[in-house]
């Protein structure tokens, strides 16, 4: 199978004042192209911050991260916002959305910045919205809509520019279980469509969603199922 | 694949529009800054274009006088008036003079049957009409003959003639001035600056008006029996010769003093130009206390835009995750700034446009607007939205993505 994502000997280091803090001691892992993968772990284990290398938000302090075999620890910022606004998608906890855009246009933002043009964002955007059953909500701003509706927004948010990869911090922590399943069952049938999705989550139930699930513990990953 | 200018503008706009009350208290100082620019480049506008109005009904630019030097500290107690001779000696250095018209002013008490009225009369030659471009309205004006013969003769100004004969004709009739009988042979036409209003007077040229005028010679030998001729009044040929004209009179003047400049020789261009200076100078101060208030403006501006910042920090984190790059976050916060001072910019400038009129009626002097003080204003705020917003705009544009995010 072809990796999409490489890690190797991954290291973030957290200087606060003298202290060095270690998020991530040492990780090394790969995803493959197609695949829909769970990353486990109490809070405080690096997950997150294993998240926000793997989503070019942040950099690591040593090691390589290959995504689609370029080493993405030498790029520049430029670079970087190019990969996020293309090759990536991400869906959060707390949705992230606008809260002054409406749901058009808070869709629309991803497309704004690879510079297409207005007509054609909000077609795609639209496309996009009716695949998630929002096409009556396209001018109501987020604070009108349920938690499952945001979250629905925002993986439209995370797919419109079609990006290879899916990265969803915790989707369902701030939704009832109803609603959480029916955004989990949205991620399975994107990862059918052929996205590859990395999931953070500390719910095993959630993560039992995935083709595989990676334990992080104080930092070091432990590649494996437990069932 | 950069946002477009444009597109950060359709940001702005709509963050302008979001936050109704904000921008409008935002750009409340950029309104009053601007608009207190319109007036004040329209009311200095205004007084320089009157004063050259001045200078015009004053007889040109072409003229000459030549007065005291009251800069100059007469400790050797030399003549500070010419003779008629030194008079005759100035006049025959410069043939080229086209009028030439010494004078000597002094006030009277005239009276006309029960009628009384003080004013300045002025003693002359026949070519003070042409120096100071100004004929009798009614009658005639003092003749060459009047002058060589000492006539008793009067012309008198509009305001005299009202004082005194109200609405009979005065001309023929003989009024009393320190003890002589005078014959009024003409009444100067009236004179009125149309072209602005002085600040405490409706016409700034009523003075004249006030004034009568008899023959130099009737003034020396009859009236003050003093030979002190105390100013001379002249018209060169053309604008372009006034300046040569006036070096050489200057020259000659000094010589008649030993070198020393007990006389100051100024002409009406020069003069012109040098109160346009110092209108430059006048403008150049104003501009620069409303430039104040503007400051003012855009540290508030800076302010709010800090304030706004740090509000949005989760937006902003946002925007860096779906794709914006630095640059992009940058010219959202700096545009969004220009746009504020922009729009508080073309609002005071339309407030202070609709301001002139009531301005103008209230302190009586003429407000001139045009383009280019539009443009300034325009160009000033503007420049204040760039100058203030940058350090929030780089502000917001270094933060970084994932504390961004993680922003309560």
């Amino acid at each position: 199978m072809e990796e999409i994502i490489k890690v190797e000997n991954l290291q973030k280091i957290y200087r606060m004042g003298k202290v060095s803090v270690p998020a991530i001691n040492d990780v090394s892992m790969e995803v493959n192209r197609g695949e829909f993968v769970s990353i486990m772990g109490p809070s405080g284990s690096g997950k997150s911050t294993l998240m926000h290398i793997i989503g070019c938000l942040d950099t690591p302090s040593s090691g390589d991260y290959y995504l689609n075999d370029a080493n993405v620890a030498k790029m520049k910022k430029t670079k970087l916002a190019y990969i996020r606004n293309k090759e990536i998608g991400f869906v959060f906890q707390t949705f992230n959305l606008l809260p002054h855009l409406n749901v058009l246009k808070n869709v629309e933002l991803p497309l704004m910045y690879s510079g297409v043009s207005p007509s054609e964002r909000t077609r795609q955007a639209k496309e996009v919205l009716a695949k998630l059953n929002l096409e009556n909500r396209l001018k109501h701003k987020p604070a009108e809509l349920s938690g499952g509706q945001r979250q629905r927004v925002a993986i439209a948010r995370a797919i419109v520019n079609n990006p290879s990869i899916v990265l969803a911090d915790e989707p369902t922590g701030n939704l009832d279980t109803s609603s959480g399943n029916d955004i989990l069952a949205i991620f399975s049938d994107l990862n059918k469509a052929g996205h590859t999705i990395i999931m953070v989550t500390h719910d095993r139930e959630v993560a039992k969603r995935s083709n595989r699930i990676l334990h992080i513990v104080d930092g070091y990953i432990k590649d494996g199922d437990i069932t | 694949m950069a946002i477009s200018l444009r597109e950060s503008l359709q940001v702005g706009f709509s963050d302008f529009w979001t936050r109704k009350v904000r921008s409008f208290i935002t750009i409340i100082g950029i309104v009053l800054g601007t608009m207190s620019i319109v007036v004040v480049l329209a009311l200095v506008n205004g007084i320089n274009q009157q004063t050259i109005a001045w200078m015009m009904e004053r007889g040109g630019l072409a003229n000459i006088t030549i007065d005291r030097n009251w800069q100059y500290n007469n400790e050797r107690n030399l003549p500070d008036s010419f003779t008629l001779k030194e008079v005759r000696q100035i006049r025959s250095s410069a043939p080229e003079i086209l009028y030439f018209n010494p004078q000597i002013s002094t006030r009277f008490r005239f009276s006309y049957q029960d009628k009384e009225f003080y004013g300045g009369v002025m003693g002359i030659y026949p070519d003070f009409s042409r120096v100071e471009e100004w004929d009798v309205g009614a009658g005639r004006f003092i003749s060459e003959h009047d002058l060589s013969q000492s006539n008793d003769i009067i012309v008198i100004g509009t305001t005299v003639r009202d004082e005194l004969f109200g609405n009979h004709d005065p001309i023929g009739k003989y009024i009393t001035a320190n003890n002589r009988r005078l014959q009024v042979v003409g009444v100067m036409q009236h004179r009125f600056l149309a072209s602005g209003q002085d600040v405490f007077r409706d016409n700034a040229l009523e003075y004249l008006n006030r004034r009568s005028f008899i023959p130099l010679s009737t003034m020396v030998n009859k009236m003050t029996g003093q030979d002190n001729i105390r100013s001379i009044t002249l018209k060169a040929a053309s604008v372009e010769e006034a300046p040569a004209l006036r070096e050489k009179l200057e020259a000659t003047i000094l010589n008649l003093r030993y070198g020393e400049p007990v006389f100051r020789v100024i002409s009406a261009r020069e003069r012109a130009e040098e109160m346009q200076e110092s209108a430059a100078t006048f403008r150049l101060i104003f501009f620069l206390i409303s430039l104040i208030s503007l400051f003012v403006g855009g540290i508030v501006i800076m302010n709010i835009m800090l304030a706004t910042i740090q509000e949005r920090t989760r937006e902003i984190g946002v925007r860096l995750t779906v794709g914006a790059r630095r640059r992009d976050v940058f010219l959202q916060f700096l545009v969004q700034s220009v746009l504020v001072t922009t729009i508080g910019g073309i609002i005071g400038i339309a407030v202070g446009l609709s301001m002139l009129s009531i301005v103008q009626g209230f302190i009586g002097v003429e407000m001139v607007a045009n383009l280019s003080i539009i443009i300034v204003a325009l160009f000033v705020s503007v420049g204040v939205g760039l100058f203030f917003g940058i350090s929030p705009a780089i502000k917001a544009s270094k933060l970084d993505p994932v504390e961004a995010l993680r922003y309560e």
